[in-house]
């Protein structure tokens, strides 16, 4: 034990003077009585009879002097090494990721990772900051350089596991230019290493990773899909099943359609390695299908997986054309779609008389003259301006290239050997995102947008004029379109995504509000901005349902992340390998004061003196008190 | 109604106090012998119609008194005896000291208003009352002519209803007494030698009352704990007393402050009568001790009255007086 202000020491220098007043008892009240002889009787049996009690006598003198010895230990700041942080500022990120409610550790990952941040928390000196940061599904600033111990203790307790992949690369740049900030701090990252991080990631302040976690026992169903085919009554299930252990075990499937167990398969994995299962029983009618490994393993989110059967009706198309081959072929290898094709010159006509509304129009080299008709909208090789977006020239020879790299509607297009001989220069509409564009000129050759209740789609281009309709990229780039264009009943709503993706989708046009109940059975209420409904808050595992008073459709959130299910806790993270500041797992030595249960000692033994100093008169108004109390009893 | 009962109620009481009190007598366990004709059997034989002894006949007795009964059966003279009623003398002793005129309601207007009632009764009983004051100056010697005559701290036996007057006059004359010298105060000789010398004087012996707080300023050096309990001055003038006949009561009074002290912190405590001076901290243990140490000096005193056929009244001054002398005083049997 050491101190940090010893110099309070010197008011030992107290301790004489306490007892020296005692001994010349300076503060004596002169008080007449009129008899001193009971006092001397009094006073001499006392002195005469029990030195013992001359020492009860001055119980006031040893609480006093006792409070001194408290109060100057406590100013001296006592102080023992103990294993923990130290520094200015501490800044603590703690994975909540999937991997994280792993039961590898009791009772999980994420409580041991707590634990460990309390025990840093409490060996904090008093006057260091602390910075709390949740790396989930992006980084989340809980406490920001806070003293406020219990304020972090509270934030640290409200952490709970989201089943999505940790975001620590945001989490160390967020910790980062906090300790950009803060001088001699440094940055505590408890998490089980179950994490993506860049190669390079400049970190400022000093860098510690705590593993938490123990083993990598997990099994985790990886796909599953559900499939119907036109020739067959029965639904198909594909299964995928992966081991992330490192010995073959035995576990069971079972397969649920609507709550009701259908089939059940006995599985034995090899060690890190897959098996796909595929059962043909499941009934048409089933909506949604459940499968689920039986008996634990350490990680319980990714043993379920749901999917959902999507009943979806005829998805009609009108196709103005003069014929084309490629697009009509290519159309008919969409599942439930049904293509009416109209000539140009009917459409010219206005003669088009289809009692069908019609969901999707396609104007193939069209030259649109009249009004956009209802429904969304493929124009193909426009030879003219119309009310939406205007052709202004030509282009000779562009060279196709996508406008983004992850753009849904390019997902599978290889661009890359489509030439092009000719395309028209129409200026991007304000209402429309370039899909693929012209390396050149960077005029778009394809772009899709939202007008209010319409969804738009331009070629600028007329495949025919191109090499495209040849290759693969073609139906795949037609199918995603067609998808784009002719969503499900309701908006596009996937049958499947991921924890912590945001659902975008356009209900229907007479929709003007969505309950959507989440699989615990707590419900919300969505608003419909602008024809689009946004929800985020897909933080759970199971079927949600999207409701719309006349209808109901349902998606399935499945955590299918061999990152966060491979468990295995890494004993140390590639980024801090290269840093020099960094003490992998290694607790710092620190302080660790102890003034204040001294200064609470204090204020106990100076309250004690002062009620033995009162308690005549305390005895005085308790006894006044029962009294009065048991008048009033007797009273009534 | 009298001139003395209705002079008598500016200081010490109304007259239907007063009437009560003719109602009380000073009770007396033994019979004296007294001075003149009274209410009291007396030692004596006498003219009572109260038979007492029979008595061979002797030339020169009262031949009025044979018992000519006795003659017709025994053919011998023998003279009816009958108790003689006398007079008692009821002796009340005031502690008059310094440390009496203390306290709320004051010791020493306490004392000379119980004073006067049991003088009071004790005249309206047809009994001589003589009332001397303790704790005032040299307490005797050189000033006997004053004392026969009745001076400030004496009271000369008086009898008779007529003499109230002049009782509560002498009290009266007490309570407004200045104290006179502060520095013979320190010389004035201890209760417990007044009491003897009263003993060594007194003529005739008969109910004794004596009031004071009994707060006795310590002749010896020795602590006084170390001394056996009779060995103390004011129990050996007790003693005296009872074997000079007088029958002792012993009227205790204090004050409520001495009962129960209100007192904090650290004092220097000053004696208003000696001056002593004595450092206490005044802590919840010390009053304790110091309750527990009044309750055991009042139990060395009851115990000791009770011994010797005293009585012991220990009172305090809040205890209204009528209160005193009508339920007190009677259960004690002082007076009836």
């Amino acid at each position: 034990m050491s101190f940090l202000t010893p110099l309070a020491f010197t008011l030992a220098i107290a301790f004489p003077i306490i007892i020296a007043m005692y001994l010349l008892k300076l503060r004596r009240t002169e008080q007449v009585v009129s008899s001193t002889y009971l006092w001397q009787r009094m006073v001499r049996d006392v002195e005469a009879n029990a030195p013992w009690q001359r020492l009860r006598r001055n119980l006031l003198l040893l609480l006093q002097l006792l409070f001194l010895i408290a109060v100057i230990f406590a100013l001296a700041r006592p102080f023992i090494w103990v294993e923990g942080s130290s520094g200015a500022a501490t800044i603590l990120i703690v994975d909540i990721s999937a991997s994280m409610a792993a039961t590898d550790v009791t009772p999980n990952r994420l409580e041991a990772a707590k634990d460990q941040a309390r025990l840093i928390i409490s060996n904090l000196p008093e006057e260091t900051r602390t910075t709390l940061i949740a790396a989930g599904e992006g980084a989340r600033v809980l406490v920001s350089s806070s003293t406020d111990r219990r304020q972090i203790l509270q934030a640290l307790e409200s952490l709970r596991v989201q089943p999505v992949s940790s975001d620590l690369t945001s989490a160390l740049e967020l910790a980062s230019a906090i300790a950009a900030r803060q001088p001699d701090s440094e940055i505590v990252v408890l998490s089980d290493g179950r994490v993506t991080l860049p190669e390079r990631l400049a970190i400022q302040g000093r860098i510690r990773y705590l593993p938490i976690g123990e083993s990598g026992y997990n099994q985790a169903l990886t796909l599953l899909t559900l499939e119907s085919s036109p020739q067959r009554e029965m639904l198909t299930a594909f299964v995928q099943i992966a081991n992330y252990a490192d010995e073959v075990v035995q576990r069971r499937l079972t397969l649920s359609a609507d709550g009701r167990l259908l089939d059940a398969h006995d599985l034995e994995i090899p060690a890190r390695g897959q098996i796909s299962v595929i059962s043909e029983i499941i009934p048409s009618e089933t909506e949604v299908l459940e499968a689920a490994l039986t008996e634990g393993d350490d990680l319980i989110l990714d043993d379920r997986a749901w999917a959902v059967q999507r009943v979806s009706g005829n998805r009609s198309i009108t196709l103005v054309s003069s014929g084309n081959r490629f697009l009509e072929t290519a159309l008919g290898l969409l599942p439930g779609v049904e293509t009416t094709v109209v000539g140009l010159e009917d459409w010219k006509d206005g003669s088009l008389e289809t009692n069908q509304p019609t969901q999707l129009t396609i104007f193939d080299s069209f030259t649109l003259t009249s009004t956009l008709p209802t429904g969304n909208i493929l124009f193909i090789g426009p030879l003219a301006s119309t009310d939406i977006f205007s052709v202004t020239g030509g282009i000779e020879a562009p060279i196709p290239r996508p406008a983004k790299d992850d753009d849904s509607l390019l997902a599978h297009v290889d661009l890359s050997q489509v030439s092009i001989l000719d395309s028209a220069r129409i200026p991007l509409p304000d209402w429309a995102r370039p899909v693929i564009v012209d390396e050149a000129t960077g005029f778009p050759l394809l772009f899709a947008g939202e007008i209010p209740g319409q969804r738009i789609a331009v070629f600028a281009f007329d495949p025919r004029r191109s090499d495209l309709p040849l290759q693969p990229a073609y139906p795949i780039l037609i199918a995603n379109l067609t998808n784009w264009l002719l969503p499900a009943q309701i908006g596009d709503i996937p049958a499947q995504i991921d924890p912590g993706d945001v659902l975008t989708f356009t209900p229907p046009p007479e929709v003007e509000s969505l309950t959507i109940i989440r699989p615990d059975g707590t419900s919300t209420q969505l608003d419909i901005r602008e024809g689009r409904a946004i929800f985020g808050d897909t933080g759970q595992v199971g079927v949600f349902l999207v409701d719309w008073k006349v209808g109901r459709l349902g998606f399935a959130v499945n955590l299918s992340n061999p990152q966060e299910s491979d468990i295995q806790p890494v004993e140390s993270l590639p980024l801090f390998e290269n840093m020099a500041t960094s003490d992998n797992g290694q607790l710092q030595q620190a302080r660790h004061e102890f003034w204040r249960p001294l200064a609470a000692i204090a204020l106990v033994i100076i309250t004690l003196e002062w009620l033995v100093y009162q308690r005549a008169t305390l005895t005085k108004v308790w006894h006044s008190f029962f009294q009065a109390n048991k008048k009033l009893t007797s009273k009534t | 109604m009298s001139s003395i009962e209705r002079q008598s109620t500016q200081f010490l009481f109304d007259e239907a106090f007063l009437r009560k009190l003719e109602r009380l007598s000073v009770m007396s366990r033994r019979t004296m012998s007294g001075q003149l004709q009274g209410e009291r059997r007396s030692t004596k034989r006498g003219q009572s119609v109260e038979f007492a002894d029979f008595r061979p006949y002797s030339p020169g007795d009262d031949f009025r008194r044979i018992d000519w009964n006795a003659y017709a059966r025994l053919e011998k003279f023998f003279l009816k005896l009958f108790v003689e009623e006398e007079d008692l003398t009821v002796h009340i002793l005031v502690d008059a000291s310094r440390s009496m005129d203390w306290g709320q309601p004051n010791k020493l207007e306490y004392t000379l208003r119980a004073a006067g009632a049991l003088g009071y009764i004790a005249l309206a009983g047809l009994d001589r009352v003589t009332v001397t004051v303790l704790g005032r100056g040299e307490g005797g010697k050189g000033r006997r002519g004053e004392r026969e005559s009745g001076g400030i701290d004496y009271f000369a036996p008086h009898r008779g209803k007529q003499s109230a007057n002049a009782l509560f006059t002498f009290l009266e004359n007490l309570r407004n007494l200045e104290f006179i010298n502060e520095k013979s105060s320190n010389l004035q000789s201890p209760i417990s030698n007044q009491l003897r010398s009263y003993a060594a004087r007194a003529q005739s012996p008969g109910p004794l009352i004596l009031i004071s707080d009994l707060f006795e300023p310590p002749t010896t050096n020795l602590p006084i704990t170390n001394l056996p309990i009779t060995n103390l001055p004011i129990y050996q003038s007790l003693n005296t007393l009872a074997s000079k006949g007088f029958e002792v009561t012993l009227l205790h009074t204090l004050s409520p402050d001495e009962v129960d002290p209100d007192l904090t912190g650290d004092l220097k405590l000053l004696d208003c009568e000696t001056h002593a001076e004595i450092e206490i901290t005044a802590d919840y243990d010390l009053l304790q001790r110091y309750r527990t140490g009044l309750s055991e000096w009042q139990a060395e005193f009851r115990h000791f009255c009770g011994a010797r056929g005293m009585h012991y009244v220990p009172v305090e001054t809040s205890v209204p007086l009528d209160e005193l002398l009508f339920a007190w005083m009677r259960r004690y049997s002082v007076i009836k």
